[in-house]
């Protein structure tokens, strides 16, 4: 009877914590444009459309403006002083366009409020992790500036955890700032000076726009040769005038360089490059050449920084004209599909499935042989494995890139791939035992994939370095042997299952149910040990192809050279009838953490040509993941031995 | 600057040191091993030790053909990888692979504990015998051992790959700035002393020391170095792996001094390319025996210039070169990053490859290297690192001459089929097992 109680108790358990589960992965789902001050809903969406070229590819405003914000304040959406939280392009509308309100927003996360006080900063009754406004910061910005620079100089790997704070804080209050001055320029009124020749290129106006200067740079840079060559005898006072106008402009300017929102009017072949307001002063004076379409939409962003209005017509306009430039020169044909995928959130979907999945789960387990929760973890199952390799094929698309070529795109593949393989084995072998599996495998995936995300910070589709640029070896061998890991760990993931269940006494005197999981270990490792094999080998030959050696002991080498030697030890161990059911369990568990030190624990060491995606944070969740792999495995060993003790007592 | 010089590379023998000479082994113990592994006929009570011998063959066999031990093996490895990943964060990928991969035995420190394990090449060897006696010669034949044979070959196919390059391969680097060309390459790290004389017509003999003659020299414990075409012999009286020029009076010095500059020791540093080596050298002539002592740094411009029975010669320490079977020049190198980023896109460099007086245009970049004359050449790094728009370029092309090449490819492709083979038969019982179930 106790054991029946503890049964629905534990399944109670894991119901809420599932229950949690998709509400957390719910709350992303939910709409919070409308509730932005200010700003329409139409104003946000059509500035999210907005494309701009950052981190070396065109993209639009919004995913810009969302991983800026999360960047700064760990979050996607932002608790705003007013009582709806504000949508990532709307606070980025605010920053540009309203710096003074954006300023008073609690945005910069500090984890430890000891950084506020080596600011000199005085805490108050903020908490010791809590979120700092701009101008709460501004007493101690010199000091902080000061001492970033300090810290600076040294090595990020001996910098103390408050150094390192102070040295974020600074890069991200720069970053603040940066995009804070980006539209000066709209704002700027330029000051003519009367009864020169300067003013009469503007009709007499007193004061003209960035905009209407671009328009007139030939005239005025002609006017400046012109004059500088001293023939007339007004040229100092018309000198003056100009450089009076150039000062100007270029203060207008200085702070512009932060976004590069106006697509070049010559082929990309010419120009890669998206110009700022900057840039395109500097062509205007320089070669001379000013395109009507860049003035236009210099007038579409002034009249933005101007309007009272709900700025969706300038907002458009600018979208249009930019959208225009870019399509005329090649660019942004994947904004559509971008803007889509964030906008749906397939992922967030995908998560919510496998959540639903993982709660029919715990009601087939306390309903083993019933119909109703075995069909629905299966639907559930198939349908989040479905709309997650959407996501990933829509990541294709819009990368133009195989699968993989990122860390986080790993986490997904993996994740797609573990729970296909687990309903394939299911559909193998009927024992209700691996469709769970994928529904937990696909939760924790999704979950590791959200945590990755929010710890690196950084757009999750970015360009390329130059050794990864390659399609034909991102297929073969990264695919492969991301298959390798989902395989192992879904293993792994099984093994557990049959090591728990020894452990707590379930289905005691029912060997049969241990076979066939023992089995679903076996046949998914040999799976996976396919794949490990010729991933590692084909990574060699990837290896010879671009650095000239086949092997090298890079750790990313010998991690992936460590799977393939778990995972064919546990074969040959089997063959040599060394491991049996018991002992294949315990090591398919432990084959887990090997390659969870080949996926995440190299890339913490800092060595070696492999060493990307900056992971720190992600050592704790690591060695958690040890430790209680660790502990399973040892806790089963001993019980297998006391019990193998007790039975010899009983013998003699 | 191109020498113009007819390289005639011969090494320098070493003087028949005593120790050079092997000992004649004691015979005795031979025949008595010759004895006990070949036991006479005839002789009483052979017959009796013939079958134990060929018992205890049977079970060495056995035992050399296991499984088992193929897996302890196979967790030796594993441990070894893992060590051996882990001390390169402290003692470089170079340090680490020497002391872990390409050794026979070391002591691992866990802490205070020192723990001795056998190294990577050993448990390689030893894996690669249990592989062709127990997973080839002794293998059950048939269609269920099939896939895991061809599999075990595919492995001796990659494990034999890394023997041919172990032994044959030569890896070094050209670095040039554009428009210059080069005929040789050097080693990442192997160093050798060359004794250049100029002769007639602008021309240069070179005489080349491999490094073995002289890495060990110590103060007390010179190398002697010795040709018959030079008129002295070289005594290399100190040989640092990494170290710097400096002045003796500055600080407290270890070593002799030349003209008030010594070498002073550095650690070495991690990535073993970054050190640079110096010796303290001495030419005795052969005739007078007058002495003329010297220091060459790896990163010295000039050489060590002296004068000797009227001929001068010039030593230098660099890298140990090797000719390449045709020149290459580099005419242009571009880097290209992502707009608007520091981050790089794309490095491709603009060769051309003279072989003789045909001369062929080739593109060299990241992930296409060029194949030419048995050797392989990469896109390796570029520099300087700071250098500003429009300041020359330098290009490092990685050269490797490796004849094993493209045995990888192929022992993946045997490897996968059988694999593939192998499980895919299982899978298929296993299935048509289930559907009888069901």
């Amino acid at each position: 009877m106790s054991r029946r109680w503890s049964r629905r108790a534990t399944a109670l358990l894991i119901a809420m914590f599932a229950l949690c589960a998709v509400s957390a992965s719910g709350t992303a789902d939910r709409d919070e444009r409308g509730a932005a001050k200010g700003w329409s809903a139409r104003a946000i969406e059509l500035a999210g459309e907005v494309p701009l070229q950052d981190g070396g590819r065109v993209k639009p405003l919004s995913t810009f403006a969302s991983f800026t914000l999360l960047r700064l304040s760990g979050q996607r959406t932002l608790a705003s002083r007013g009582e709806a939280r504000l949508d990532a392009t709307a606070w980025s509308l605010d920053v540009l366009f309203h710096p003074e309100a954006a300023e008073l927003e609690p945005l910069f996360l500090v984890p430890d409020s000891a950084a506020i006080e080596a600011l000199g900063i005085d805490v108050g009754d903020k908490r010791k992790r809590d979120r700092w406004s701009h101008s709460e910061l501004a007493p101690g910005a010199g000091r902080l500036l000061a001492l970033a620079h300090e810290y600076d100089a040294i090595e990020p790997k001996q910098r103390t955890s408050l150094q390192q704070q102070i040295v974020t804080l600074a890069e991200d209050v720069n970053a603040f700032d940066g995009l804070r001055a980006a539209f000066d320029w709209a704002r700027t009124q330029l000051t003519v000076p009367q009864g020169t020749r300067v003013a009469a290129l503007f009709g007499g106006a007193r004061s003209v726009r960035f905009s209407d200067v671009i328009a007139r740079a030939p005239e005025l840079a002609a006017l400046h040769a012109q004059m500088a060559a001293g023939a007339d005898a007004n040229a100092k006072v018309e000198l003056e005038a100009l450089y009076t106008l150039e000062r100007e402009l270029d203060e207008a300017v200085r702070g512009s360089r932060a976004l590069r929102l106006f697509p070049p009017a010559v082929p990309t072949g010419e120009r890669e490059e998206w110009h700022t307001p900057w840039s395109i002063l500097a062509d205007a004076f320089g070669t001379g050449a000013v395109d009507p379409r860049h003035v236009e939409l210099l007038r579409a962003w002034e009249e933005l920084a101007r309007t009272s209005g709900t700025a969706e017509v300038e907002l458009e306009t600018a979208r249009t004209l930019a959208a225009q430039l870019a399509t005329a020169r090649g660019e942004g044909s994947k904004l559509a599909l971008e803007l889509a995928y964030y906008r749906w959130n397939l992922l967030g979907w995908s998560q919510g499935l496998f959540g639903l999945a993982f709660l029919c789960a715990a009601w087939l387990w306390l309903r083993p042989r019933s119909r109703a929760p075995y069909r629905a973890v299966c639907v559930l199952v198939g349908a989040g494995a479905c709309v997650l390799v959407l996501v990933i094929v829509t990541r294709c698309m819009i990368r133009g890139r195989p699968p993989v070529s990122t860390l986080y795109e790993t986490v997904l593949f993996v994740t797609a791939t573990g729970s296909l393989l687990a309903l394939a084995t299911e559909l193998l072998n009927r024992r209700r035992v691996a469709v769970s599996a994928a529904a937990v495998l696909g939760l924790v995936g999704l979950f590791v994939a959200n945590g990755y995300e929010t710890l690196d910070k950084q757009d999750t589709m970015p360009s390329l370095v130059a050794v990864l640029d390659t399609n034909f070896w991102l297929t073969t061998h990264v695919t492969a042997i991301t298959i390798g890991y989902s395989a192992g760990l879904l293993a792994a993931l099984l093994a557990n299952v049959y090591l728990v269940a020894r452990l707590l006494r379930w289905k005691r005197g029912e060997p049969a149910v241990f076979r066939e999981l023992a089995r679903m270990v076996y046949g998914v490792t040999c799976f996976g040990a396919i794949f490990a094999i010729v991933g590692t080998i084909l990574g060699g030959i990837w290896a010879n192809e671009s650095w000239g050696r086949f092997w090298g002991w890079d750790p990313k080498e010998n991690g992936a050279l460590l799977i393939v030697i778990a995972e064919v030890a546990l074969l040959h161990a089997r063959m040599a009838g060394w491991l049996r059911e018991f002992g294949m369990c315990v090591a398919a568990a432990f084959a887990g953490t090997v390659i969870a030190f080949s996926w995440w624990g190299v890339n913490l060491l800092g060595v070696g040509l492999h060493s990307y995606g900056f992971t720190s944070g992600i050592q704790t969740a690591l060695w958690s993941y040890y430790a209680v792999q660790w502990s399973v495995c040892l806790a089963a060993l001993a019980q297998a031995l006391l019990a193998r003790r007790s039975s010899r007592a009983v013998a003699t | 600057m191109r020498r113009a010089r007819a390289a005639e590379r011969a090494h320098i023998e070493a003087p028949a040191a005593s120790h050079d000479v092997a000992e004649p082994l004691p015979e005795g113990r031979t025949v008595r091993d010759e004895r006990a592994a070949v036991p006479r006929h005839g002789t009483p009570g052979t017959t009796h030790a013939r079958s134990r011998a060929v018992r205890v063959g049977r079970s060495a066999l056995a035992v050399v053909s296991s499984t088992g031990l193929a897996c302890v093996l196979l967790v030796l490895l594993g441990v070894l990888t893992w060590l051996g990943t882990l001390a390169q964060v402290e003692l470089g990928l170079y340090a680490a692979q020497q002391r872990y991969f390409e050794s026979f035995g070391l002591v691992h420190h866990a802490g205070p504990v020192p723990i001795p394990l056998p190294g990577g090449m050993l448990v390689l060897v030893l894996l690669a015998v249990n592989l062709i006696v127990g997973g080839l010669l002794r293998l059950r034949r048939g269609l269920a051992t099939l896939g895991v044979l061809v599999a075990h070959v595919g492995i001796l196919m990659l494990l034999a790959a890394g023997l041919v390059k172990t032994l044959c391969a030569r890896e070094g680097h050209v670095t040039l700035h554009e428009g210059e060309s080069a005929a040789h390459f050097e080693s990442w790290q192997r160093w050798e002393l060359a004794i250049t004389e100029p002769i007639d017509g602008g021309r240069a003999r070179e005489l080349v020391v491999p490094e073995e003659r002289f890495l060990q020299a110590r103060e007390g414990a010179a190398a002697r170095l010795r040709s018959a075409e030079l008129p002295f012999e070289i005594e290399v009286e100190r040989f640092l792996a990494n170290c710097e020029p400096a002045p003796a009076d500055a600080v407290a010095h270890v070593g002799s001094t030349v003209d008030g500059v010594f070498l002073r020791e550095k650690p070495r540093d991690p990535t073993a390319e970054r050190n640079l080596a110096g010796a303290h050298v001495t030419l005795v002539d052969r005739a007078s025996g007058a002495r003329r002592s010297g220091l060459v740094w790896a990163a010295e411009r000039a050489p060590f210039v002296a004068e000797v029975g009227g001929r001068r010669f010039a030593i230098e320490l660099r890298h140990e070169r090797y000719p390449m079977p045709f020149t290459l020049t580099l005419d242009e190198f571009r880097k290209e990053d992502h707009p608007g980023t520091g981050m790089a896109r794309s490095f491709e460099s603009d060769v051309r490859v003279v072989e003789g007086a045909a001369a062929r245009p080739v593109r060299i970049s990241m992930n296409q290297p060029l194949r030419a004359g048995g050797l392989v050449v990469y896109q390796a790094s570029w520099g300087p690192s700071n250098a500003r728009p429009g300041e020359p370029l330098f290009s490092t092309f990685a050269v490797v001459s490796n004849p094993s090449d493209a045995w990888p490819l192929w022992s993946c492709v045997v490897i996968a089929a059988g694999l593939v083979f192998h499980f895919g038969r299982k899978l298929g019982r296993h299935v048509r097992a289930e559907a009888r179930r069901a």
